[in-house]
């Protein structure tokens, strides 16, 4: 399979302070890769690096090389823009815009150039459906999301990322703030999404990522512990730090 | 600091402890009422083995709730794993012993057709691999687990050396048959107590390196 992003000896600096140290990390094409590791370890700031998110936050530094389909995003060339619309990013908190239902999705759309009414529609009414939302919310499209559940929300914002196709898809505790129920949607939803799109979520639920990903990459003071298939993290991980993690002895 | 989890696998290795020592209790009293052919000793080993088979109920009772509520990952949980399948071992191994003292019954007070030797043999090298891989898990040292492994192979040529044993003995004078027959049934009970401690053993490796060594020759 293709590596879709591929790290190389990325370095990440608040100040002075090092955040990520020597990262070296490959993520396959329509594949879900995990990140794991207790608060402050790093896995949030790596997950705004793909994106160059970073890039807002004074005072910061990048070290090393993050390619994506074989580019490097941090070339002083590359679009940035351009990029965070390859790379989709979802939020802990669902954060629509307070507009309609049908607003939400369709802004994208207007903002990267679709002029065209029905593309637009059909777009809406796909990509609602891709994140199951199309069911619950299509005798309402004109009513405003803010009205939406926490759960549909989140989905909404969800479908909102892909309307525009990316290739890739950021996710930042997703269903950390869900209940029991909207969190299996997301995690279904995670599923059903890979196959279009490769998939990065940072979780602090355990449980989550192994329900959810194929690979897993254990994070611990900035730097990668261990990586692997998410099976083999969670049986029988090859570091003692990532089977102390997992198994609750710290963190 | 101990957490709910880590005593909860601690209750649930004591009860398989407890288990181990109770199938081992079971091949010593059986083949010892074969050998002294002691009916009463045989029916304790059969009444016994109810006790064996609600640790089974119980354990595996204890493994789903732990899988449930505490969702146990990395060595917590091949433990979890190894120990509902070492569960259902043991319990055979009951049913193994169950049938060897059921020998002793049907023996009727006669003794066997000659005096009991590589079968007590056998039984001493089931029991002494049931220890190794007990001791395995408790050490988390595979290469006991190992040593259990390898002793199965002299169980299976004690196995075979018995059946020839017992061919000849049919060959020479029928009327020995159907007595020959109950020893090989015992001889063969044996040979399966020294596959399920092989599993044992095999349980034991994956709990403490995460390899299934399974089907490998």
């Amino acid at each position: 399979m293709d590596d879709k992003i591929v790290v190389e000896d990325l370095s990440f600096y608040y100040g002075d302070t090092p955040a990520l140290v020597d990262i070296n990390l490959k993520i396959q094409t329509n594949t879900v890769m995990a990140l794991i590791g207790p608060s402050g370890c790093g896995k949030s700031t790596f997950l705004r690096c793909i994106n160059r998110m970073n890039d807002i936050i004074p005072f910061t530094r990048v070290e090393g090389k993050i390619n994506v389909d074989d580019q490097d995003i941090y070339d002083q060339k590359f679009d940035v823009t351009n990029l965070r619309r390859r790379v989709g990013m979802v939020f802990q908190k669902s954060n629509p815009f307070p507009k309609t239902i049908f607003e939400n999705i369709a802004y994208g759309l207007k903002i990267n150039g679709i002029k065209d009414k029905y593309s637009i529609e059909r777009t809406v009414e796909e990509s609602l459906k891709k994140t199951a939302l199309w069911n619950e919310v299509k005798d309402r499209l004109n009513d405003s999301a803010m009205g939406l559940s926490g759960g549909q929300q989140q989905r909404l914002c969800i479908a909102r990322t892909i309307a525009i196709q990316p290739d890739i898809i950021l996710m930042d505790e997703p269903a950390s703030a869900l209940d029991p129920i909207s969190t299996q949607k997301i995690e279904e939803l995670i599923q059903n999404l890979k196959t279009q799109f490769t998939i990065v979520i940072v979780t602090h639920n355990m449980q989550q990522a192994a329900r959810v990903s194929d690979y897993t990459a254990f994070f611990y003071m900035g730097k990668l512990i261990e990586v692997n298939k998410t099976d083999t993290i969670f049986t029988n991980p090859e570091k003692e730090m990532t089977e102390n993690y997992i198994t609750g002895k710290f963190g | 600091m101990t957490t709910h989890l880590q005593q909860e696998l601690e209750n649930i290795s004591q009860k398989i402890f407890q288990m181990a020592d109770l199938a081992i209790e079971s091949i010593q009293n059986a083949v010892t009422s074969l050998k002294n052919v002691d009916t009463a000793l045989a029916e304790s080993v059969i009444q016994k083995d109810t006790k064996l088979d609600q640790l089974e109920i119980s354990i595996d009772e204890d493994c789903i709730r732990v899988l449930v509520t505490k969702q146990p990952a990395a060595a917590d949980l091949r433990l979890v794993l190894a120990i509902l399948k070492a569960n259902t071992d043991l319990e055979r191994i009951g049913d193994l012993s169950t049938s060897i003292a059921k020998e002793t019954i049907r023996l009727d007070g006669r003794s066997p057709l000659k005096p009991l030797v590589d079968i007590p043999r056998m039984s001493e090298m089931a029991i002494s691999m049931i220890k190794l891989a007990f001791r395995s898990f408790t050490e988390r040292n595979a290469d006991l687990a190992r040593d259990c492994i390898e002793l199965d192979r002299q169980i299976d040529d004690l196995n075979m050396q018995v059946y020839r044993e017992l061919f000849s003995f049919m060959a020479e004078n029928p009327s020995t048959i159907s007595q020959a027959l109950g020893l090989i049934s015992v001889s063969k009970a044996l040979e399966r107590i020294g596959d399920h401690a092989t599993n044992l053993a095999e349980r034991a490796i994956y709990y403490i390196e995460g390899e299934d060594i399974r089907h490998q020759e």
